[in-house]
C-alpha cells in the first residue's frame, strides 16, 4: 500500500539498512536502493509516498534525481539526508519540491516524526469525488463590476488556484511545524485558508530577503546594467492586516523616487486577500484598523460557511471573477452571515490599544525621553528577529559580490533592520545609535510615529508576529503604545492610494565618471576630479552629495567639495577610512567609477543670499563646506560681510593648503585659523576651533552661520555660537549618517523619523531642535 | 604576481581545512587562478616558508604551539584564523573546565608524563589576526568571500548580528516554538543559519556577537525549561573561551 512506503535512497550501506530497520520498526514499508539510478528504475515501476534521499550521491546526483521524481511521480515527499549541508543545495533541494532537510548522522526520531507529519499532510490528498450539489440558483453574474460583493461556492476556489497556477506562480498558506507559512502551493489540498497568522509575512514575495539590483564589471564604472527580476504570482490568502502592510511598502517604494524592482514585481503580483476569522493571540489589527481592508486586493474571500462573499478589488480581479467563478449576487442572507462572521472574528481579539492610534505619534512625541525605553530594552537580544517577522518593516542593506574571477560581479539587497548594532554605523566607526535603549526606541517611533507621518499609513499592522518571534518577550509595539500615558491630538495623516507609475529603471544603477586629476591633500586625504562620461555636469547644489561606486567594492556616500560654478566637472574630497574610499585612494586618473545623485537638500542658499556669513569648519568639514565657500566666492556680491574659520587637528592635517593661502590673502574673505596642537613649524593660533569664535566680529540679525565638522564639535561650537546671540533658524549645519541607498529607502541614515538622504544632510538648529537623534 | 597562501593547522581535527578545498571543479580552477597555494598539508607535499596570506586551523594546546605560531605571524602579511578552534578556540577548550594534570591524566593515563599541555585557547590570544573564518567547519562560500575581499583590498562583510536574523530570512520556524532551545540569539550569523535550516539548532560554533545579550539568552533559556548546568554545558561545547576561561 501506497500510504505508508518510503523508499530510502543512500550509497552508504549501513545508512540505509539502519534507516530501513528504524522505519520498519515503526510500521513503514520500506524499499531501499543504493544510487540514483536504482531508485528512479524503482519509482518507475512502483509508487511511494516518500523518499528519504542522500543529496551527494555517486553517479545520478541527489540533485538530479530530485529533478527526475518531480517530472515522474510529482506526488512523492522528499527528505533530503546530507552530511554536507550548504545554503545552496539546501534553497535547490527545496525549489524542486523537497520538503525537509536532516544532517547525517541521523537521529531515529526525528527521521520518523518528520515522515509522519509529511505523511498527515499527505493523507488529506483528495479522493475524487463525483457527486454534484445541486441547489437553487439565484441569478448567475455575467459581468463582474470592482468594488461589488458576490457569492461564490467554496469548491470554486480549487477551479481559481489551478487555473492561476496554469499561468504563474501560485503562493500561499500552508501548515508547517503546526505553525503557517507562506509557500508555493503545488496542489490546492495544501492550501489553507483559515489560519491564525504566518510566521512570515507575505511581503517577501515583494521584497526578498536577497535581490540583485545590478550585475556589473569590477573595477568598471560604465560596465553596469540593473537588473530586474519579477515574476508572475499570485499570493492567495493574504489577511487584511498584512494587505494594509503591502499598501504602505506601495506607497514607500512607488511615490517618491519609484523603485523599479518592486514595481516589477507589484504589477505581476495577483493577491487574493481572505478575512481572519481566527485571529492569534497576540494580534491587536483592530486597534491599528487593519482587521479589514476595502482596498489593497484583487479579490478578498469571507468564509460564509458553505461559500465565500467575494469582495472584487480590482480590473484584475474582476477578469480573473468572471473567467473562473460562479458568481452569484448576495442574498440578505449571506451579507447577515457575512456580517455576523466578521463580528465574531472582531470579538475575538484579547488585545486593544488603551488610545487611538491617531494619538501615537504626539504620545511618543511627548515620551520620547521616558525610562521606559531604557529600562525595557534591558533584556532586548539585538537578534533582528522582531524586524525581519514585520510586514512594514523594509530597511535593506546594500552589498557587492564579485566572482572568484575577481571580474564579473553583483550589488545586491538585503533585509536590514534598525535594531541591529550595526544599522547607523559609519565607515569612521560612529555609531549613531549604538545602544540598545535607542535602537529599541527607534523601532517604536517608525511603528508608531514616523511611518505614518512620512507616508500616511500605520507603520504597525498589529498582526503580532514580532510580539510572537521575540524571545525576550519585549517587541510588541502594543505594548509600548500602552505603556505611554500621555493625551494628546494627532494629525490625521492623509491616505494617498498609489497605483499607476513608472519607474526609473536607473534609481540604483550609478552613471560613469572619469577621474581626470587626482591630488593628495595628506596621507590620508585626496581629492579627486571627475567628468561624467555622457559630457554632463553633475547639477549639484553646494552641501549636496553623491552615492561614488567602485564596482565589486561597494557604493560609499560622498560630500561633492566642488562648486556648481565650477563647470563640466565635480570634486570629492574623501579621506580613507573604509572599503570604498579605500579603493578610491588606489585609483589612477582614467578610472573609471560610478556615481549617483546629487542627493540630499544642500546648503539653503536662498536663505543666505543678501545676508552676512560665518562658515566654521572642523577638520574634513571643509570638504563640504569648501562647495559654499568656492560659490559664494564666485558670487560675491550676492553675500555681506564673509568669515571663513577653519580648524585642524595639527599643522601636518590642514587641508586645501594652496586654497587656504589664497582665502587668507583675499579682501573679499576675512579668514581664521587654528589648530589644536601646534608644532615648532607653526606660527599661527593654537586652540580648539572654539577659540576662534569671540575674536569675530559679527551682527546676530544679518549673519547666517553654516558649521560643518565632526560630530563632537558641533555641542561646542553652537554653544559658544549661542553666547553670540544667534537664532536657531540662522545656525546652519551639515551631519553625516550612514546614507546607503540615497533615495529615502534603506533606512540607515534616519534621524528619528527624517531621512538625511532626502531631508538633509543639512539642517537649521532650529530643524534639529525636533530631531532628538541629531547631535 | 598572484599573492602567496599557506594552510597550517594546530590542534584541531583538519576538517576545516578539508572542507576548505570542498570547492567544484570551476571553483578551484578559479582560486588556482588567482592565488598560488604554497603550503597545504591535507593536499600537496611541497612545501614553501614565504607566503603573503597564512591561514590557521587550530586552536593552540601545547607550549610548543607557540613559536611556531609566532613564526607565521611574523613572515604573514595576513593571517586568517580558520574554523572554530583558531577562531574562538573551539571544542578544545572543553579540557580547560578540568586542572591540567586531571586532564592528562584523563586522556593518556598512565603515560600522561610523556606529553605536555596548557589550556587550550585561540589564536588570537597569542598574535593579532587579521581575519576570522568562523565555523565548524566554515561556510564555504563566506572562505570564498575572504578570500576574494583580501585579493580586492576590502574588508569582507561578515554579519556582527545573531544568528536569528538570518533564520528569519531562511524562512524558518523559529528552534524555541519547536520546543528545543538555540543558541541563535547571541551567535554570529554568516552561516545562513544552516543548523536550523536543516532541522536542528544552533550550537555557537562561530561564537558570539561583539555585543552579546548573555544574561537575556541564559535567562531565556532557563524559561524554555533548562536549569543553569544545562545552560552552562550548551554554551561550553563551543563558548568556553569566551564564557569561562577569559
Amino acid at each position: 500500500m501506497v500510504g505508508k512506503s518510503v523508499l530510502v535512497v543512500d550509497d552508504e550501506p549501513i545508512v540505509r539498512e539502519s534507516i530501513r530497520d528504524w522505519l520498519e520498526d515503526a510500521g513503514y514499508q520500506v524499499a531501499i536502493a543504493e544510487s540514483g539510478e536504482e531508485a528512479l528504475e524503482m519509482i518507475e515501476k512502483q509508487d511511494f509516498s516518500v523518499m528519504v534521499l542522500d543529496i551527494r550521491l555517486p553517479g545520478k546526483t541527489g540533485i538530479a534525481v530530485l529533478k527526475e521524481v518531480k517530472g515522474q511521480r510529482p506526488w512523492i515527499k522528499s527528505i533530503i539526508i546530507t552530511a554536507y549541508p550548504s545554503a545552496e543545495t539546501t534553497s535547490e533541494a527545496r525549489k524542486l519540491g523537497a520538503i525537509d532537510y536532516l544532517i547525517k548522522p541521523v537521529v531515529p526520531d526525528d527521521l520518523e516524526r518528520l515522515i509522519r507529519e509529511t505523511l498527515d499532510s499527505v493523507g488529506r490528498e483528495p479522493t475524487v469525488t463525483t457527486e454534484v450539489v445541486i441547489r437553487p440558483k439565484p441569478r448567475v453574474i455575467e459581468a463582474v463590476e470592482v468594488k461589488k460583493d458576490f457569492v461564490m461556492p467554496k469548491e470554486n476556489m480549487r477551479t481559481i488556484v489551478e487555473s492561476l497556477a496554469k499561468e504563474m506562480e501560485v503562493v500561499g498558506v500552508k501548515s508547517k511545524y503546526g505553525k503557517y507559512v507562506y509557500d508555493r502551493i503545488s496542489s490546492f489540498e495544501e492550501l489553507c485558508l483559515d489560519y491564525d497568522v504566518t510566521v512570515m509575512p507575505p511581503t517577501k514575495y515583494l521584497l526578498p530577503a536577497k535581490e540583485t539590483l545590478l550585475k556589473f564589471q569590477a573595477g568598471d564604472g560604465s560596465k553596469v546594467e540593473p537588473v530586474i527580476e519579477a515574476i508572475p504570482r499570485a499570493i492567495v490568502g493574504v489577511h487584511p492586516y498584512d494587505i494594509k502592510a503591502i499598501e504602505l511598502l506601495d506607497e514607500a517604494f512607488m511615490s517618491t523616487n519609484p523603485d523599479p524592482n518592486y514595481i516589477a514585481r507589484r504589477q505581476k503580483t495577483i493577491i487574493i486577500g481572505v478575512d481572519c476569522l481566527n485571529p492569534s493571540p497576540k494580534s491587536f489589527a483592530p486597534s491599528m484598523g487593519t482587521n479589514l481592508t476595502e482596498t489593497g486586493f484583487d479579490l478578498l474571500l469571507t468564509d460564509i460557511g458553505t461559500d465565500y462573499m467575494v469582495t472584487v478589488g480590482s480590473k484584475k480581479g474582476a477578469e480573473l471573477a468572471t473567467k473562473h467563478a460562479h458568481l452569484r449576487e448576495p442574498t440578505g442572507d449571506d451579507i447577515a452571515k457575512q456580517k455576523a462572521a466578521r463580528e465574531e472574528a472582531l470579538a475575538k481579539y484579547k488585545l486593544s490599544l488603551d488610545v487611538s492610534k491617531e494619538r501615537l505619534p504626539k504620545l511618543l512625541e511627548e515620551n520620547y525621553e521616558d525610562s521606559y525605553w531604557e529600562s525595557r530594552s534591558a533584556t532586548c537580544l539585538s537578534c533582528g528577529s522582531c524586524v525581519m517577522v514585520c510586514p512594514t518593516c523594509f530597511c535593506f542593506d546594500v552589498q557587492d559580490e564579485v566572482a572568484l574571477n575577481l571580474k564579473e560581479g553583483e550589488r545586491s539587497r538585503y533585509w536590514d533592520g534598525c535594531v541591529l548594532v550595526d544599522f547607523a554605523k559609519v565607515a569612521t566607526g560612529e555609531n549613531f545609535r549604538h545602544d540598545k535603549a535607542s535602537r529599541f526606541r527607534h523601532r517604536i517611533f517608525r511603528k508608531g510615529k514616523y511611518i505614518l507621518e512620512r507616508y500616511g499609513k500605520v507603520g504597525c499592522v498589529g498582526c503580532g508576529r514580532c510580539a510572537t518571534a521575540c524571545l525576550a518577550d519585549i517587541a510588541s509595539p502594543l505594548e509600548a503604545f500602552n505603556a505611554i500615558v500621555e493625551s494628546a491630538e494627532a494629525k490625521e495623516a492623509a491616505m494617498r492610494i498609489v497605483r499607476e507609475v513608472r519607474a526609473e529603471t536607473e534609481l540604483y544603477a550609478p552613471r560613469p565618471a572619469e577621474l581626470v586629476m587626482v591630488s593628495e591633500l595628506t596621507p590620508r586625504e585626496k581629492v579627486f576630479e571627475f567628468r561624467f562620461k555622457d559630457g554632463k555636469s553633475l547639477g549639484q547644489r553646494p552641501g549636496q552629495f553623491v552615492e561614488v561606486s567602485v564596482t565589486g567594492i561597494g557604493e560609499a556616500p560622498i560630500s561633492v567639495s566642488s562648486s556648481p560654478t565650477k563647470d563640466g566637472t565635480f570634486q570629492l574630497a574623501i579621506r580613507n577610512v573604509g572599503n570604498v574610499t579605500g579603493a578610491l585612494h588606489a585609483l589612477k586618473k582614467g578610472a573609471i567609477v560610478g556615481i549617483r545623485g546629487p542627493f540630499g537638500n544642500g546648503f539653503p542658499l536662498g536663505a543666505l543670499e543678501g545676508k552676512d556669513l560665518l562658515l566654521i569648519a572642523g577638520g574634513i568639514g571643509l570638504f563640504p563646506l569648501r562647495s559654499l565657500v568656492q560659490y559664494v566666492l564666485d558670487k560675491r556680491s550676492s553675500f555681506g560681510k564673509v568669515i571663513l574659520l577653519f580648524g585642524a587637528r595639527s599643522p601636518a592635517e590642514r587641508l586645501f593648503l594652496d586654497e587656504l593661502a589664497a582665502w587668507s590673502k583675499n579682501p573679499d574673505i576675512e579668514f581664521h585659523e587654528t589648530v589644536d596642537r601646534g608644532d615648532e613649524s607653526w606660527k599661527g593660533n593654537v586652540g580648539v576651533i572654539t577659540t576662534l569664535i569671540p575674536k569675530v566680529d559679527i551682527d546676530s540679525k544679518k549673519t547666517m552661520t553654516v558649521v560643518v565638522g565632526p560630530p563632537i564639535m558641533y555641542r561646542f561650537v553652537i554653544g559658544e555660537l549661542k553666547k553670540k546671540d544667534l537664532a536657531d533658524e540662522n545656525i546652519i549645519v551639515s551631519l553625516e549618517r550612514r546614507m546607503k541607498c540615497g533615495v529615502g529607502k534603506c533606512g540607515h541614515c534616519q534621524i528619528n523619523g527624517v531621512y538625511v538622504c532626502q531631508d538633509g544632510p543639512v539642517f537649521t538648529l532650529a530643524q534639529l531642535r525636533n530631531l532628538r537623534e541629531a547631535v | 604576481m598572484k599573492p602567496k597562501v599557506a594552510f597550517f593547522d594546530f590542534t584541531s581535527c583538519e576538517g576545516c581545512q578539508l572542507d576548505a578545498l570542498n570547492l567544484t571543479a570551476e571553483e578551484l580552477i578559479s582560486l588556482l587562478n588567482a592565488v598560488d597555494i604554497v603550503n597545504f598539508r591535507e593536499v600537496m607535499t611541497e612545501r614553501a616558508d614565504n607566503y603573503d596570506i597564512a591561514f590557521v586551523e587550530g586552536s593552540i594546546t601545547r607550549e610548543s604551539e607557540i613559536p611556531r605560531l609566532q613564526n607565521i605571524r611574523d613572515r604573514a602579511k595576513v593571517v586568517v584564523a580558520l574554523g572554530a578552534c583558531a577562531c574562538i578556540g573551539g571544542v578544545n577548550c572543553l579540557k580547560n573546565h578540568l586542572p591540567v594534570d586531571a586532564a592528562l591524566r584523563i586522556v593518556y593515563g598512565k603515560d600522561a608524563r610523556y606529553y605536555d599541555t596548557i589550556p587550550a585557547r585561540p589564536i588570537d590570544a597569542l598574535i593579532k589576526v587579521d581575519y576570522y573564518v568562523r565555523g565548524c567547519p566554515p561556510i564555504t562560500a563566506e572562505l570564498l568571500k575572504v578570500v576574494k575581499a583580501l585579493l580586492l583590498g576590502k574588508k569582507p562583510e561578515i554579519p556582527n548580528y545573531p544568528v536569528c536574523t538570518e533564520c528569519k530570512m531562511a524562512g524558518n520556524i523559529c528552534v524555541f516554538e519547536r520546543g528545543m532551545t538555540c543558541l541563535g540569539p547571541v551567535i554570529r550569523a554568516g552561516c545562513g543559519a544552516i543548523c536550523v535550516t536543516s532541522g536542528r539548532h544552533c550550537w555557537g560554533c562561530r561564537g558570539l556577537v561583539d555585543d552579546p545579550n548573555l544574561d537575556s539568552e541564559k535567562d531565556i533559556l532557563q524559561k524554555y525549561g533548562l536549569t543553569v548546568e544545562k545552560v552552562v554545558e550548551k554554551f561550553k561545547i563551543y563558548n568556553t573561551y569566551a564564557e569561562v576561561t577569559k
